[in-house]
């Protein structure tokens, strides 16, 4: 049984990575990454294709080494315990491959016995993981083969569940699922929310969204973002956005609103059909609390006829294309000045090797 | 060898339900059973000097090529082609433990075809007993030594298919290169048959590698002391190195793939 409290009585992470790198031939794939993730907390792991998500993923759940650094889970260390702490690990891999010729009941029997369950408990784990993922009595004597994309999505997620594990790991999930089969996925996290830590890749980013405690934003192997959605939208976009439906011209409704903010900037102006109306989004860097003024002041205008006013925040689309632009930036720079110095070396013929 | 049991009951189940196994089985056992019925007819007038079980065991090696593979060329390349490989070393089960089960799955399966050829002088002794008592059937040694030869070749043969099926994702390959690696190993015993002397001391560099080489030198030419009953050593030893060796290679070779 893995200890995962310390001396103190304080709560030790579930997951600590320190410093962790990994290269595949000439690529640097992990740059030194280091994160933690604590107990019960649903983590969106973000990043664009071959940020190195899936690469952390799979050193975490003991797949493939970790060329350098320390990664740990549930105070030990992969590297030493990596068989112990698999037994404490749920891993859904990327694209879910599961075996076609046998039935859902008969692959979740040989899971469990490959994760040592046995006897009364292994029935009851398999009867629990079946109910956690809905897929009842019917389902679960089918053929996996002959299963929907969605099924077997669940298969992969009720076989990452059986041992009781601390750390759920997922490789994009809900990846070409459709909104309900997500919708259920995402309800069997909140179900098990608190109890359970799990640490999802998504690129459905509104998923992560709805139901992640906190966001990892990774990017050419190295962590470019990491917070909570509020922590992020104030870290990349600190502005408020006020969505306003009205009567009238632009110009008249910019002056009523910057009486209240004169840094309030408009930044879109489009029509509503039919209605006649326009619908106008204004920014402003001093948050929610100035809602109130603006709608007040814009109710009192009877010229506006206002029909909506809506506050919101940048979403997370916003926050990812931010955080990841200056990361490219910086790998585009880069990658420009090494071909500069590839083609002046071979002009003035030196070995750049050498 | 963390989950060893529970790899070796589920492949075991995997080549009871498959129905390749089944058709290769039931023809390789019809074919050797047609062959046992006319060798049977013709011994008497033939010049063969081994007792009659040695040509049940035979024909099981020299039609080992075309019946191994469809044992073994699913183990691995299956579960690569599928990405089920990775599923598989996400749970706590060790390489080694993943290897071994496989190939005692694919060997079970060999030892049970060869229970099945062995079922051929046992029906014709419980049929016709004096015929099969003038055959030989009725000495004990020959079926030990007949058997254990089967089993260590038999052994080392789907070790050999382990390893091909480990190399490569696409399983027809790997089933090519099956009979292709077990089929050389057959023909040089079967060309350096009879070459080897039975001194023990070694009289030149060419002696050293043929006692080197050991059963794939001489593995044919120790049958007929098998046949008889006499346990030879040196080739369960020199066929026990063999199935090390490729289920080594094979472990390196999935080990390679994790990283």
């Amino acid at each position: 049984m893995i200890e995962i409290m310390s001396a103190e009585s304080k709560p030790l992470p579930i997951i600590e990575v320190i410093n962790l790198r990994k290269k595949y031939g000439l690529i640097q794939a992990l740059k030194g990454i280091s994160f933690s993730i604590g107990k019960g907390e649903i983590v969106g792991f973000l990043g664009p294709n071959g940020a190195g998500k899936s690469t952390t993923l799979r050193i975490l759940s003991g797949l493939i080494p970790a060329d350098s650094g320390e990664a740990k889970v549930c105070g030990v260390d992969l590297a030493e315990e990596e068989g112990e702490v698999r037994k404490h690990i749920g891993y859904l891999a990327e694209n879910n491959p599961l075996p076609e010729d046998l039935r859902v009941i008969e692959y979740l029997n040989f899971r469990a016995r490959l994760k040592g369950l046995q006897g009364s408990r292994k029935r009851e784990r398999i009867r629990i993981a079946l109910d956690i993922c809905d897929l009842e009595r019917k389902v679960s004597e089918r053929k996996i083969g002959n299963l929907s994309k969605g099924f077997r999505q669940r298969v992969g997620i009720a076989d990452a569940l059986l041992a009781e594990p601390r750390l759920v790991i997922l490789d994009e999930p809900t990846i070409g699922l459709d909104p309900r089969q997500s919708a259920i996925i995402r309800k069997m996290m909140e179900r098990l929310r608190g109890e359970v830590s799990f640490l999802l890749s998504s690129h459905i980013l509104s998923e992560v969204e709805a139901c992640c405690d906190r966001m990892i934003i990774l990017s050419h192997g190295q962590i470019v973002a990491e917070g909570t959605l509020l922590e992020l939208q104030r870290k990349f976009v600190n502005k408020t956005l006020f969505e306003i439906v009205a009567r009238g011209n632009r110009i008249d409704l910019q002056k009523v609103v910057r009486l209240v903010d004169p840094s309030c900037e408009l930044i879109q102006d489009d029509p509503v059909e039919v209605s006649g109306k326009r619908r106008f989004v204004f920014s402003t860097e001093k948050g929610e609390a100035l809602a109130e003024k603006v709608l007040k002041t814009l109710l009192s205008e009877e010229a506006f006829s206002l029909s909506e006013f809506q506050v919101s925040r940048p979403d997370l689309e916003t926050i990812f294309l931010r955080a990841t632009k200056k990361n490219w930036e910086e790998q585009d720079f880069i990658g420009r000045r090494n071909r500069r110095i590839r083609m002046e070396s071979k002009t003035k013929g030196i070995d750049i090797n050498s | 060898m963390r989950g060893y049991w529970v790899i070796l009951r589920t492949e075991l189940f995997g080549l009871f339900i498959s129905p390749s196994t089944y058709v290769a089985s039931f023809y390789f056992l019809a074919l050797l059973g047609i062959g046992f019925r006319f060798f049977i007819e013709s011994f008497m007038s033939s010049n063969w000097i081994l007792p009659p079980l040695s040509s049940l065991v035979l024909g099981l090696i020299f039609g080992a090529p075309a019946l191994i593979p469809f044992l073994t060329m699913r183990s691995f390349a299956e579960e690569r082609r599928l990405g089920t490989l990775e599923t598989l070393l996400s749970a706590p089960v060790n390489t080694s433990a993943l290897v071994w089960g496989k190939w005692s799955a694919s060997f079970l399966f060999f030892v049970l075809i060869a229970c099945g050829a062995f079922c051929f002088p046992l029906l014709l002794w419980s049929w016709f007993p004096a015929q099969a008592q003038s055959l030989g059937f009725d000495h004990f040694e020959h079926w030990v030594g007949g058997g254990l030869f089967l089993l260590i070749f038999g052994a080392s043969f789907t070790s050999v298919g382990i390893f091909a099926s480990s190399i490569t994702k696409n399983q027809m390959v790997a089933g090519m290169l099956t009979f292709t690696l077990l089929t050389l190993y057959i023909a040089v015993m079967a060309f350096s048959y009879g070459e080897s002397s039975d001194s023990h001391l070694m009289e030149g560099p060419a002696d050293l590698i043929r006692s080197c080489l050991g059963s794939l030198d001489d593995g044919l030419d120790k049958l007929q002391h098998f046949a008889v009953g006499v346990i030879d050593i040196g080739t369960i030893l020199h066929q026990m190195i063999i199935l090390l060796f490729f289920l080594s290679l094979a472990t390196i070779q999935i080990e390679r793939i994790k990283h």
